[in-house]
């Protein structure tokens, strides 16, 4: 345990670095993700047939172990060793817990809800915005909840392939046998994890309109 | 006005139409209920006035002009809509789900303020307690309310009411047809009306469309259709009771003979000549604060033999219950009758006697309509 410690303060400067890149990385993966499977989501809750093709793909990519995607995406010239290929495969896995969800999320708004307010002369694009996205946030932000979390663990794995992030303390610490590198880089991610899933579980909870945390009797 | 003209609807992958040729003209200002079997096609013409589903041909008119030439949020704007399910929008309050269509038209707050209150004062509401709460803290009825409200918000000549009562439990549901029809008395919508439940279609009906496999088989007023139902069908459809369902159509008040004998306590001596003079089969009797008291029927007289004062005040306080509200309606008569074993009530206005009517006025009545 002091051996852990020792070697964590006396390469507090390195682990910072690996940290950082680590965080980049995922910031940029789930920035990404926000912006394609958001609005991938929302399109596909409108077309039935769309649906069960995407939600197909994205279960398929997501079947793929993350070192399997990482290797094949080295292999393409464009992409290469580093940031390119690690950036696409966690976007790509992605896809599913955030797609999914949207697409759920909007899915499961009752019924009689957004017959009542079409019925009332509401657009769709104002069934949308001011109905079916409000009530379907928590779900939403479950999604991206799930994404963060496993963007944390499978980046570190793209340590394999050039990034030089936490996962390279494990990954070095394997091939030299160095225990308390590997534990260091095995504890810190895993604590990113878990403060990560609980400072956006706290978000997810207030995402739930007022409306539904109510009842009768107050 | 609301007309269709040969309307049919086809749902896609199907060959069986919806709904089959139907022409239908609702007036201003009436209630036209659609009744019939589930899967009659009722919902569906309901839901293509309001464009939430096309009509494969045929043509719709509201004040003469086709809905087809008016955007259809546009259009649905225009139109109070009410389902059973309701659909109140769980996450916002009961002011925001009422200001709904208000907000798309663009009132001013103040003004889409004071009307929420006035609607829901209207609908039997407290504002001050309601405005704020949310959907899932009202009860079954409340919320058929708001339902109702919602539709109202900005004053619509028409609504489309999709079985608005279904979902509460039958005496909520009485409360909710009589005051609905009160507020209908004055403001004189257009209302389509759908409903499964002949009763209701009766009650709440100027005219009643009776609907199987999606055409229509019957369409007039509810003493039209209860006295010559056009088919087999419709028969079956109102049921065996039917001529106790035309007793609702009337109230006391129409039939009452508005000049009943009258006894005072201390007239009882010469009951019997007084009802000879009025040629009346019974009378009213009434205490000194003029209340009416108790019946007595020529029958019960001549069974009586002996006609002592305190005999007579006997029997007729026997049947102290006997009376009847005027606003009641004939089936409730009935009823009463049945429960005294009497042919005979007295008829009240509030707390004051203005008649009385007999099992004979009710036969009459019956009979007289059935021969129209």
């Amino acid at each position: 345990m002091s051996n852990l410690l020792k070697y964590m303060l006396e390469n507090t400067s390195i682990i910072m670095d690996y940290a950082s890149t680590h965080f980049s990385l995922i910031f940029s993966a789930v920035a990404i993700s926000l912006l394609l499977w958001i609005p991938l989501g929302i399109l596909i809750s409108r077309n039935e047939r769309l649906a069960s093709i995407v939600l197909g793909i994205a279960n398929t990519i997501f079947c793929i172990p993350s070192l399997a995607l990482f290797s094949v995406f080295v292999t393409i010239p464009f992409l290469g060793l580093g940031r390119p290929s690690a950036l696409l495969a966690l976007v790509l896995y992605a896809m599913m817990p955030m797609v999914i969800n949207v697409y759920q999320g909007i899915k499961v708004v009752d019924k009689s809800v957004i017959e009542a307010a079409k019925g009332m002369g509401m657009s769709s694009k104002r069934i949308l915005r001011e109905i079916q996205l409000p009530l379907a946030a928590p779900v939403m932000f479950a999604g991206i909840r799930i994404t963060v979390v496993m963007a944390t663990g499978i980046a570190a794995i793209a340590a394999y392939i050039g990034e030089r992030n936490l996962g390279r303390l494990i990954t070095e610490g394997l091939t030299r046998y160095h225990v308390e590198m590997i534990l260091s880089g095995a504890i810190l991610i895993a604590l990113i994890a878990i403060l990560f899933d609980t400072v956006l579980g706290a978000v997810e909870k207030m995402l739930v309109p007022k409306g539904l945390k109510v009842s009768r009797s107050k | 006005m609301i007309e269709l003209h040969d309307v049919t609807k086809i749902y896609a992958g199907q060959t069986v139409p919806a709904v089959k040729n139907l022409t239908l003209k609702i007036k201003e200002g009436e209630t036209c209920v659609f009744v019939g079997p589930s899967g009659c096609g009722k919902s569906t013409i309901l839901r293509m006035i309001n464009r939430m589903i096309e009509q494969t041909s045929g043509t719709i008119l509201i004040n003469n002009k086709d809905i087809r030439e008016t955007d259809p949020d546009r259009l649905r704007m225009g139109i109070g809509y009410v389902i059973q399910q309701i659909g109140l929008l769980p996450h916002r309050t009961i002011a925001e789900n009422i200001s709904i269509v208000p907000r798309l038209y663009g009132w001013d707050k103040e003004r889409i303020r004071k009307r929420v209150d006035e609607l829901l004062e209207l609908m039997g509401l407290d504002p001050d307690e309601t405005r704020a709460k949310y959907p899932a803290q009202l009860s079954g009825g409340q919320m058929q309310r708001v339902g109702v409200a919602r539709a109202m918000a900005a004053d619509p000549p028409i609504m489309l009411m999709d079985e608005p009562f279904g979902a509460v439990d039958p005496i909520v549901r009485g409360h909710l047809q009589d005051e609905f029809l009160k507020l209908q008395r004055e403001m004189k919508k257009t209302i389509c009306f759908v409903t499964h439940d002949i009763n209701e279609a009766i009650k709440m009906g100027d005219t009643i469309a009776i609907f199987e496999k999606g055409q229509l088989v019957q369409h007039g007023t509810p003493q039209e259709i209860l006295s010559h139902p056009k088919n087999e069908f419709v028969s079956t459809f109102i049921g065996t009771d039917r001529v106790v369902k035309m007793l609702t159509l009337f109230q006391v008040r129409n039939i009452t003979d508005m000049n009943p004998c009258i006894v005072r306590e201390n007239e009882m001596a010469n009951i019997r000549q007084k009802m000879d003079d009025q040629q009346a089969d019974v009378c009213v009797l009434m205490n000194e604060s003029t209340k009416p008291c108790g019946l007595i029927t020529r029958d019960d007289l001549e069974k009586a033999g002996d006609l002592s004062p305190e005999k007579i005040m006997k029997i007729a306080c026997s049947k102290k219950d006997a009376f009847i509200n005027a606003d009641l309606l004939l089936n409730d008569a009935l009823s009463l009758m049945l429960e005294w074993d009497c042919d005979y009530l007295g008829v009240l206005d509030g707390s004051q006697l203005i008649g009385v009517v007999s099992l004979e006025d009710i036969r009459e009545c019956v009979c007289r309509k059935e021969g129209e």
